[in-house]
């Protein structure tokens, strides 16, 4: 390990409303590999999009090479020397791996790109890092893994000095991490400074040699990979305090018959083999990493996505879902993690998306019955306490709280019994969530029956009876509230083929 | 999967077949035997004089297509070029017929005018980003205005073959002797191959591709998107004043108010030739086939006994299909 | 909240220019002028700012006055046809689409029933049915090929504009097809036109095009098909997963709007007896123009029917200015290209100040 050649000390962001970075401190050495963990939403990508020029630091200060530095934009970074391989690819599919790898800065003989030259340097750059990619291949028909390694030859031929790999691994085989490990010892043995952005605690262990782990925006502390367990990583990403009680014990009675049972489910790479049971009156927690499939898993079982396999009984009864259609006729409801795309139409009002997907009901002969549809737009504006001066005001204007609130209020309308919460809280402050908890509490004791996909552990075990937790597409375990902490659903979460 | 990569292997086998590309490769096909077909059911068309008059249609078809390609592979389109090329036509001819000027003149103006529109509509588009149909379609109209206002609303007659000032139609087609020859081939054949060139092997059409493929990855790799961007319309508006003099040339007199409906068959036979509406691919020799096959249907059909105003319906369903095959080939990439 | 001028209500600048901020907002909020619609009672001014100009120009260049009730006759035969294909297309821009084929349909459709009505003695009822039939087919195309097949509106409905324009030549072998006047055998639905009886007309079809506003405004606000087809062009996804079949939805704005150009057929030979085959595309760029500049968002998801009303009269009084004072119609192409993009332009801008 050699001398610091990256550091950033006090770095404060805030955006309206979240103070994503507190005062986060960040040292880099040559030749390491420097973990950097926590769980979504800790400020890790945000974090590194402060070093990179994406966003500006509020206050703080980034020295690197012994220089106060500060960029303005990603370009202005890769000139200095850092460059970041993001987790979701900047790949053009139309060229060829050279060409993606020269975009911008292309060799010419005269007017006429040379493209043999191209393609020497970029086997060149390949052999450096061991890897046997043709460079006249169109990036398109790589896999993610290769395209990956594409985009780390692109980061290396800037000369790079510093390297932040975000999540690289998230879309890799095992073959593929492989190999990504050795161009990554490689590369610090060469004397680079790599951040590692991971939640996969294995890799970690095995990648890295020391680890930065942050939560809630702060910087939590550095341990020396060797000299400290998984469960001392994972007790300092999920911290010891809790804020919201957790629930001890299933509130749902020994008797309740099951309302959902999904066998089998398929649906591609990230839906494999899924049953579970959801019974009456019960919220069923959906645990995992991102990329584990649980949203992938709530689309194909609504008729979102199309499935290639499976059985859904619905009250025993076996039922077809191939369209959204076809779910909502068997009174299933789905709030979609993404609001804004899948969830409420933004240019209508809030009567206009509450009675959305009831139509049928809200008709006198041909025309709207506007006068039932406000009566019921407002009744749902009283009891969700949504807070909005109007049923007539669009949507657009409600925040993220009282736009899930219209959501909710669309699949009461149409009398749903069954409601897949996908991220319910995502982007909503702190009052509104316990109002959105409360609601889905008074909905189950109601009748109804929740699924609830979540990425906050301390979500999951607030509000689950049971437990589901999943990994790259699979099922990997199942509990019950009153056997879950955070340490083993961490473990079952990461537990990869 | 497995099919697709086995099949592309057999390609690949073969660098010949692998040059010229699968597709292009069916397209000559369904060339050769629509040719094949109308020979056999008529004997009228099996003579030179079809051939050319094939040929005497595809030119100002094939230079609208050539740049027209240009604005498909960003991802966008150009629906002014056929009303376009004809109101450049008529506005260089009002040049030289009623102000006298030189012929050399009223060509240079056509081309200028199709630079001038291409410089418009691609600050349409990049700069105030409004989407590429209905910047195009505005143009179009007023191009669709402009023209006959330009003209006085009279039909522009272009200087005649074997006038002193009509030695412009012999670039496209000259009679030496007793036989005609199409000259017009050569210049598509050159073009071809220089925006061949140009497409592929330099800058503006690297970046070109790279907007269409994904336009913010490639500004983020430091290429100003803009500039190329605006860069790829004037190409195509260059071309369609090209197109603007081809088709002066090929036809006796050029009148206001025609040329809508021609930007199909350009846009089509860039999506037969294998350019896809989805932006990030084309190919210019695919755009030259696909306009083969086009004009090939449309001149064949008359000779087995349909009426010419088949044509358009032609078009219309020629148009259907590849785009449905077109949406098709997407999707499978997805 | 439509209009061609969002930039009134979103653009504090502008505010300033126009009228001062805070009397603005005033004005705004009186109810009356809300259940109007702000942006339609600027659009109706410039209606009527136009007619004044077109008078003064006309007298300044010395030419017959514009003031004259056969002017406004003559205007408005062109807003009957025109403004059911304004009506209909504000269905598939309210979708996020576009029809470039309601011309040529309606050419097509007028056609083919006038090619029976006058060569193969069908009843004159049975052709007028025929024609809206023809419009409702092409509907049925172009929606079934975009929603049902997910191909680009614009370029299909362009190939069915031509698959219009080859119909209606084939049909007719390439012959202009003139309907009947009034006083002829089978002339009686020029009344739906227009009565004339002694000295005074009645015209019968702004009548008529009245009603069909109301009933395409109660359509598209007041029933299931209206809502879901705003909402689906707002955001077609979201709706999907409300569990609405929305290609249904989405392929039935196509077929009313084919129906509609099939109704505009007869109001365009009921005013000008003649077709010409291979024609009819200038008319679909002066019926968008109409929609946009009445505030119908080509991204979809905003539309209103009013404001088509009212942008149909502005580009017939444009039409019909612009022949009274001696210009050549060609004028009114590049007039109507310049609007389109000024009121996509300020759309586009306006939607992403929103945001």
């Amino acid at each position: 390990m050699g001398e610091v050649i990256l550091t950033m000390k006090g770095i404060d962001k805030s955006f309206p409303g979240v103070h994503a970075l507190d005062h986060v401190d960040l040292e880099v050495r040559k030749g390491e590999v420097l973990a950097l963990m926590g769980e979504n939403g800790a400020g890790k990508s945000t974090l590194m999009k402060v070093l990179t020029g994406i966003y500006k630091k509020d206050s703080g200060s980034i020295t690197f090479e012994g220089k106060e530095v500060e960029f303005d934009s990603p370009r202005a970074a890769q000139e200095a020397g850092i460059v970041i391989v993001h987790q979701e690819l900047n790949m053009l599919n139309h060229l060829t791996v050279a060409q993606n790898i020269f975009i911008g800065r292309e060799i010419m003989k005269g007017k006429i790109i040379d493209d043999a030259r191209m393609n020497q340097e970029s086997k060149k750059l390949f052999d450096r890092l061991n890897i046997s990619i043709d460079p006249t291949e169109m990036m398109g028909n790589l896999t993610v893994g290769k395209q990956q390694m594409c985009e780390i030859a692109k980061a290396i031929s800037h000369d790079a000095k510093v390297i932040v790999f975000d999540e690289p691994s998230a879309a890799l085989t095992e073959a593929e991490i492989e190999e990504l490990f050795k161009i990554i010892r490689d590369l610090r043995d060469k004397g680079l400074g790599i951040v590692y952005i991971s939640h996969r605690m294995d890799e970690i262990k095995v990648i890295t040699d020391r680890v930065t782990v942050m939560r809630d925006g702060t910087y939590v502390g550095t341990l020396i990979t060797k000299e400290c367990t998984k469960d001392d990583i994972i007790n300092m990403m999920v911290g010891r305090v809790i804020y919201e009680d957790p629930k001890t014990e299933s509130k749902v009675p020994e008797d309740a018959p099951v309302v959902l049972k999904v066998e089998h489910l398929n649906a591609g790479k990230m839906v494999q083999d899924v049953s579970f049971e959801l019974r009456k009156g019960e919220i069923l927690g959906f645990s995992g990493l991102m990329g584990a499939g649980r949203t992938e898993t709530a689309r194909a079982l609504f008729g979102a996505d199309a499935k290639e396999s499976g059985d859904i009984y619905i009250n025993g009864r076996k039922i077809e879902i191939k369209s959204p259609e076809d779910a909502v006729k068997n009174g299933i409801g789905y709030l979609s993690e993404d609001r804004k795309r899948y969830g409420i139409v933004v240019g209508k009002t809030v009567a206009e998306n509450t009675t959305m997907a009831s139509m049928k009901d809200f008709m006198k002969g041909i025309f709207i019955n506007k006068k039932k549809e406000d009566e019921v737009a407002w009744e749902y504006v009283r009891s969700l306490k949504t807070k909005t001066p109007t049923v007539d005001t669009e949507v657009v204007n409600l925040s993220g709280g009282n736009q899930q609130k219209v959501v909710i209020a669309k699949w009461l309308t149409r009398n749903c019994d069954i409601l897949i919460f996908d991220e319910p809280t995502r982007g909503i402050d702190v009052g509104a969530k316990s109002e959105i908890y409360t609601l889905m509490n008074e909905l189950v004791a109601q009748g109804k029956s929740i699924i609830m996909i979540s990425s906050e552990m301390t979500e999951i075990l607030r509000m689950s009876d049971r437990i589901v937790v999943m990994c790259e597409g699979r099922k990997t375990g199942e509990l019950d509230i009153s056997e879950a902490t955070q340490e083993n659903i961490m473990h079952m979460a990461t537990q990869r083929k | 999967m497995a099919g697709k990569e086995k099949k592309s292997n057999v390609l690949a086998a073969n660098p010949l077949l692998a040059k010229i590309g699968g597709q292009r490769l069916v397209v000559l096909l369904v060339i050769i035997v629509l040719f094949a077909f109308f020979c056999i059911k008529s004997e009228a068309f099996r003579q030179y004089s079809t051939i050319l008059s094939i040929l005497d249609y595809s030119y100002y078809i094939t230079f609208m297509a050539i740049g027209v390609t240009f604005a498909l592979i960003t991802g966008g389109n150009d629906l002014s070029i056929g009303t376009g090329m004809v109101c450049y036509a008529l506005i260089g001819g009002y040049v030289v017929t009623k102000l006298g000027m030189p012929v050399g003149v009223g060509m240079l103006v056509t081309v200028i005018c199709g630079l001038l529109m291409g410089v418009l509509n691609g600050v349409l588009v990049a700069i105030l980003e409004i989407p590429p149909f209905i910047a195009t379609l505005c143009t179009m109209m007023i191009a669709r205005g402009l023209g006959p206002i330009a003209a006085e609303s009279m039909s522009v007659t272009w200087p005649q073959a074997g006038t002193p000032q009509g030695w412009f139609r012999s670039l496209f087609k000259i009679t030496i002797g007793d036989t005609k020859y199409p000259m017009g081939f050569l210049w598509i054949v050159l073009l071809v191959i220089l925006m061949t060139i140009i497409l592929n092997k330099t800058r503006i059409g690297r970046y070109i591709i790279a907007i269409g493929s994904n336009k913010e990855a490639t500004r983020l790799s430091g290429v100003n998107v803009i500039k190329w961007h605006i860069l790829a319309y004037v190409i195509c508006g260059f071309f369609t004043g090209l197109a603007g003099i081809a088709y002066a040339a090929t036809f006796q007199a050029v009148a206001p108010g025609t040329g809508a409906g021609l930007e199909l068959d350009a846009i089509c036979g860039a999506i037969i030739g294998g350019t896809s509406m989805k932006g990030g691919s084309g190919s210019i020799v695919g755009t030259l086939l696909g306009v083969f096959v086009m004009s090939m249907l449309k001149t064949g059909l008359p000779y087995i006994g349909q009426q010419a105003n088949m044509q358009q319906i032609i078009t219309g369903i020629v148009l259907i299909v590849a785009v449905f095959i077109d949406v098709i080939r997407s999707k499978k990439q997805k | 909240m439509s209009g061609l001028w969002p930039y009134v209500q979103n653009d504090k600048i502008s505010n300033h220019v126009l009228l001062g901020g805070r009397k603005l907002e005033k004005i705004k909020q009186n109810p009356i002028v809300k259940k109007i619609g702000f942006n339609r009672i600027i659009l109706a001014g410039v209606l009527v700012l136009m007619y004044i100009l077109f008078g003064v120009m006309c007298s300044v260049m010395g030419r017959a006055s514009f003031f004259n009730i056969s002017r406004i006759y003559s205007a408005l035969n062109y807003t009957y046809f025109l403004g059911f294909l304004a009506l209909g297309v504000t269905f598939v821009i309210a979708t996020g689409g576009i029809d470039f084929s309601i011309g040529p349909v309606m050419f097509c459709s007028a056609l083919i029933s006038g090619y029976a009505l006058t060569k193969m003695e069908v009843p004159l009822g049975v052709c007028l049915l025929v024609s809206i039939l023809v419009g409702t087919l092409f509907g049925l195309l172009n929606g079934y090929l975009v929603a049902y097949w997910d191909m680009p509106s614009f370029i299909t409905s362009m190939a069915s504009m031509m698959l219009a324009k080859g119909i209606g030549s084939v049909f007719t072998k390439t012959q202009s097809v003139s309907w009947p006047q009034a006083t002829e055998a089978n002339g009686w639905y020029r009344s739906l036109v227009k009565i004339t009886s002694g000295g005074s007309i009645i015209p019968t079809g702004l009548i008529i095009f009245i009603i069909a506003s109301i009933i395409c405004a109660i359509v598209l606000n007041k029933t299931k098909a209206g809502r879901y087809i705003l909402c689906l062009g707002s955001n077609k996804e979201a709706v999907r997963l409300s569990g609405v079949d929305v290609r249904k939805w989405e392929a039935l704005a196509y077929v009313l709007c084919g129906m509609l150009a099939g109704i505009a057929a007869i109001f365009f030979v009921g005013a000008y007896s003649t077709v010409q085959p291979g024609l009819g595309d200038t008319y679909n760029n002066e019926a968008i123009a109409s929609c946009v500049m009445g505030g119908t968002s080509m991204a979809g998801g905003v539309a209103s029917i009013g404001g088509t009303f009212i942008g149909v009269l502005i580009i017939s009084l444009l039409q019909e200015g612009i022949l009274a004072m001696g210009f050549q119609k060609d004028f009114q192409y590049v007039i109507t290209g310049i609007i389109v993009l000024v009121a996509v332009y300020i759309d586009n801008r306006s939607r992403k100040r929103k945001n």
